[in-house]
């Protein structure tokens, strides 16, 4: 009885499974298609005739060595600086007592829930103003810090006990010697779920590149990757789809390493305050 | 009130937050007030001078015979992202999490697969799944009979498939963070309501759904803004607002104003009624969930 | 070596008072014991020493030096916290070094205490482990070795042992003797177990309710309570207490009355005590198999078995009280006869619930057991 009713339940989430990833595995398929292939053979996972001429192709379009080195460049940079700020103000959340402390926190994480749009223009504007418009600077410089990194890493420093911390400045440790020897290693999981998460958004960042990069030469893999459709119903879409798939290789490669980590983190992030 | 460290250390706090400060104030906090600003001006960003008309961008706005639309459109769109994206997951948790005892680590690690994936990528991928005459999905309906209609076409339909886009890339953030909630719930609770011969939805609505409610919350205004803000990528990916408007929903309709036509104070004005409208919509549904929940017990 | 004052010590956490009004002196050397309930404010005193709690008002002095604001790294101690706080990622030797290396000790000298700590602490063997692969035991034994390898001059231990099972406990508790005889350090330590109190402690300090109730050495505490809560809280079962009279020699406990003996009489009459509260341990109650001269009439309500002896509880006009004994065949609501052995009563103030103290026979050496 139990396992029959636990059957219904799996055959249920397999299905819903095969809904969302079915997608990924058609647009990997179509990438080694040939155009006539794609649209004659739309169900076949494995081509009939598998063909790199897609991707040799998207190469010799785009200067797509440029646009993927960019892309490295602006997800890397926001990383590092959110994960640096974040784990900053991480530790003066947690380990200080200081005047406006809990207000500061809450203005700070309440900044999650305000609406692009009602920041995108001003930053249009500065971004412009300081000629790094048509430049990946100014993709980055407005992405340093980022408030859910400051609540994911509090939520793990919160975690550990106390007494450790205790037990350390009696034994004379600083606060660079706290942090360094036991506060950072007791949260490694949570700065490197949330690093690969910043890296991975930043990577698949769209509608703020969009508005500051013109050049194609200046584009990350996103922007790219829309040049290959078009509205009017011409896209190619085995180039397109080889473009999706050098799009999401890095951050698929990086999930499928890191996943133990980032869903425990995501999971235990809980909303309790 | 634990002490932490000397007072005369705050400085070092207040060092440690510096960083991390001064990045909302310029890019976060100011632009917030200078666009509140912005909307009682005609500007194109490109005049030297600006000129302050008052309330006339929002005026305006109300006049505009495309805003009914476009405000419907966006309505639709959250309150389907809604379903699909809290309840759905919700449900999926709670399965997860109380009802089958195999797989769960494997569940949980496809299920969030897609949100590490750019939505362009995504918009792409349904553009050719959903393609009505060529793509899998038509194939596969062929063989049941059933027609795929020309979405992009189609004026409902058209959000039916954005949503569904912006969900495949939502949906499993929130159906991990829910997880979570949902198994913070004691193991031995449901085993007491189990060994009381309490069914499974009852478990769920008298059970779960209260004492995970805190994250429910949260990921129910996370979809709203996470939702407004993504479905900005498919629309000017797949359908750039068409066909005659029917998928163009606030969000867009504030870029093109911004960003194509060059109307900026229009456009603040316009983010200003977008926010008003996300806490309105926030009010309305916490209502009604509060109401709920006083109902269930 | 320290010393340590408290001087009018309060603490406050809002609006609760957590500490009243401490005032007392830890000697240079000594083992202290801070005995008291969960909540009693024990753990606060531990930590407002160690510099890890804010101190609300008065002065704590170390060695003369106030100290209230001296940040806990430059208070030269150790501690023992309760879940011995062990750093999860480091290995066995790396938590007990790690103080060391903080402070810059030469490796020399860091690794031959190491070596003398992991040897007196019989650590030999798992200095490579990390504390999730210890036992209970061995945890708190690098808990320990830690706090020993500083070679502070004070050592706080926070419920050391509450975490370990019952033989192990008597084991550890060894240890901690001979750590103190080999280091001398002013040794401060937390505890709600009174066993551990007394046979750790050179002197145990009572807290209740953040108030300082006596510091005295464990055997004053026992056979010499200060006041009616050291009394009751000390022992396993606590002491009888229950209101009494005297007049014209005679000891008056509801409607019966005994005479006392004339070095309680002259010593009570002396003080002009007309009602008090009377205090006697359930092993200085004399039970008899029928009534005598003297003797109190109670009526049994129920035994409860300890294995080497019982405890009997019976009325006693209207209190509960629980005497010592062997015989457990009594039977529920039968008649029991007893004496209080006059040299081990305790007579309270009805006012002050202090002891009032005792006549010069009480604890002389030359002492013998007296019926009342």
């Amino acid at each position: 009885m139990r396992i029959e009713s636990n059957l219904k339940w799996h055959i249920l989430l397999i299905l819903a499974l095969f809904i969302s990833l079915m997608p990924i595995v058609f647009a990997v398929s179509t990438s080694f298609k040939e155009l006539s292939e794609a649209y004659s053979n739309v169900l076949g996972i494995i081509p009939d005739k598998p063909t790199l001429s897609n991707y040799l192709r998207i190469f010799q379009e785009l200067p797509l060595n440029k646009i993927t080195f960019n892309t490295l460049v602006v997800a890397a940079t926001v990383t590092i600086f959110k994960v640096i700020t974040s784990v900053m103000a991480a530790y003066a959340f947690v380990y200080f007592d200081f005047k406006g402390k809990n207000l500061l926190y809450f203005i700070l994480i309440s900044t999650i829930f305000i609406p692009f749009t009602m920041t995108m223009i001003p930053n249009y504007l500065i971004i412009s103003q300081i000629g790094l418009r048509n430049n990946i600077m100014g993709v980055i410089l407005p992405q340093l810090s980022d408030a859910t990194g400051i609540f994911l890493i509090r939520q793990a420093m919160r975690s550990i006990p106390m007494p450790l911390i205790e037990a350390a400045r009696l034994e004379a440790a600083g606060n660079f010697q706290i942090m360094a020897n036991i506060v950072l290693p007791l949260v490694k999981p949570a700065v490197i779920s949330t690093g690969i998460m910043f890296f991975i958004n930043s990577w698949n960042e769209y509608v703020w590149p969009v508005l500051i990069l013109k050049d194609t030469t200046n584009y990350t893999l996103p922007l790219a990757l829309q040049l290959f459709v078009s509205s009017e119903g011409g896209t190619d879409f085995c180039l397109a789809m080889a473009v999706s798939v050098v799009t999401m290789i890095i951050p698929l490669g990086l999930y499928l390493i890191f996943q133990k980590y980032i869903i425990n983190t995501f999971t235990s992030s809980g909303v309790k305050g | 009130m634990k002490k932490k460290f000397g007072n005369k250390d705050v400085w070092i706090a207040y060092g440690l937050i510096l960083p991390a400060l001064l990045v909302f104030a310029i890019f976060m906090f100011y632009p917030f007030f200078y666009t509140v600003y912005l909307s009682f001006f005609d500007w194109n960003m490109i005049k030297p001078v600006k000129e302050f008309i008052g309330l006339a961008n929002y005026k305006a706005l109300f006049a505009d015979p495309l805003m009914p639309l476009v405000i419907k459109n966006t309505v639709e769109y959250i309150l389907i992202l809604l379903v699909l994206n809290c309840v759905a997951p919700y449900v999926l948790a709670f399965v997860l999490s109380f009802v089958i005892k195999r797989g769960r680590g494997f569940y949980k690690g496809a299920f969030f697969l897609p949100s590490v994936i750019s939505l362009v990528v995504g918009s792409i991928l349904y553009l050719w799944v959903l393609n009505p005459v060529s793509g899998p999905a038509a194939i596969l309906a062929e063989f049941l009979g059933i027609n795929i209609p020309i979405w992009s076409k189609t004026q409902g339909l058209v959000i039916v498939v954005l949503s569904i886009i912006t969900t495949w890339k939502i949906f499993g953030y929130n159906f991990i963070v829910i997880f979570g909630g949902v198994s913070g719930v004691p193991q031995e609770i449901i085993e007491a309501a189990k060994i009381d011969n309490v069914p499974l939805y009852k478990i769920f609505f008298d059970i779960v759904l209260p004492m995970s409610s805190a994250t429910g919350v949260y990921i129910f205004i996370m979809t709203i803004v996470q939702g407004l803000q993504y479905v900005f990528t498919p629309v000017k990916v797949v359908t750039q607002g068409g066909p005659d408007n029917a998928s163009s929903n606030i969000i867009y309709n504030i870029y093109q104003e911004g960003f194509v036509f060059y109307h900026t104070g229009y456009a603040s004005a316009m983010s200003i009624v977008a926010m008003v409208l996300f806490i309105v919509l926030l009010v309305i549904e916490f209502r009604y969930v509060e109401k709920g929940i006083y109902y269930e017990n | 070596m320290k010393e340590i004052v408290f001087e009018n010590v309060c603490k406050k956490y809002g609006k609760n008072l957590i500490i009243d009004n401490l005032n007392f002196t830890i000697k240079s050397g000594e083992r202290l014991i801070l005995l008291g309930a969960s909540g009693c404010g024990k753990s606060t005193t531990l930590r407002m020493i160690a510099g890890l709690e804010d101190i609300t008002s008065g002065n704590l002095y170390m060695n003369g030096k106030r100290v209230n604001d001296i940040s806990s790294g430059k208070r030269n101690i150790s501690m023992v916290f309760q879940n011995y706080a062990l750093y999860p990622h480091m290995t066995v030797a790396d938590n007990i070094i790690y103080g060391l290396k903080v402070q810059n000790i030469a490796k020399a000298e860091i690794s031959s205490r190491l070596k003398a700590a992991v040897e007196m602490l019989e650590l030999g063997g798992l200095e490579n482990r990390k504390p999730k692969d210890l036992s209970g035991g061995q945890r708190q034994r690098v808990a320990l070795a830690r706090a020993v390898v500083k070679r502070s001059e004070l050592l706080l231990l926070d419920e050391p042992l509450s975490n370990l099972d019952a033989q192990l406990r008597v084991h550890a508790r060894k240890e901690l003797v001979k750590i103190h005889q080999t280091y001398k350090q002013t040794f401060i330590y937390v505890t709600h177990d009174q066993v551990e109190a007394m046979t750790i402690g050179d002197r145990v300090a009572i807290l209740d309710k953040g108030r300082l109730q006596v510091i005295d050495t464990p055997s004053n505490v026992y056979n010499k309570p200060a006041n009616i809560f050291t009394a009751k809280f000390i022992g396993s079962p606590g002491m009888n207490i229950f209101a009494a009279a005297y007049a014209d020699h005679f000891l008056k406990i509801g409607k019966q009355s005994v005479k006392l003996p004339e070095f309680w009489s002259a010593y009570i009459g002396k003080r002009n005590c007309r009602e008090f509260y009377l205090g006697i341990r359930p092993e200085h109650i004399f039970l008899q198999n029928e009534k005598r001269k003297n003797s109190f009439v109670g009526v049994v309500k129920y035994v409860e078995e300890y294995g080497s002896h019982c405890g009997i509880y019976f009325d006693l006009e209207g209190h509960e009280v629980v005497a010592s004994g062997t015989n457990t065949a009594l039977k529920p609501g039968t008649n029991i006869y007893f004496t209080l052995d006059s040299a081990r009563m305790h007579v309270f103030d009805k006012e002050s619930k202090k002891n009032i103290g005792y006549p010069e026979v009480c604890y002389d050496n030359v002492y013998q057991y007296q019926s009342v």
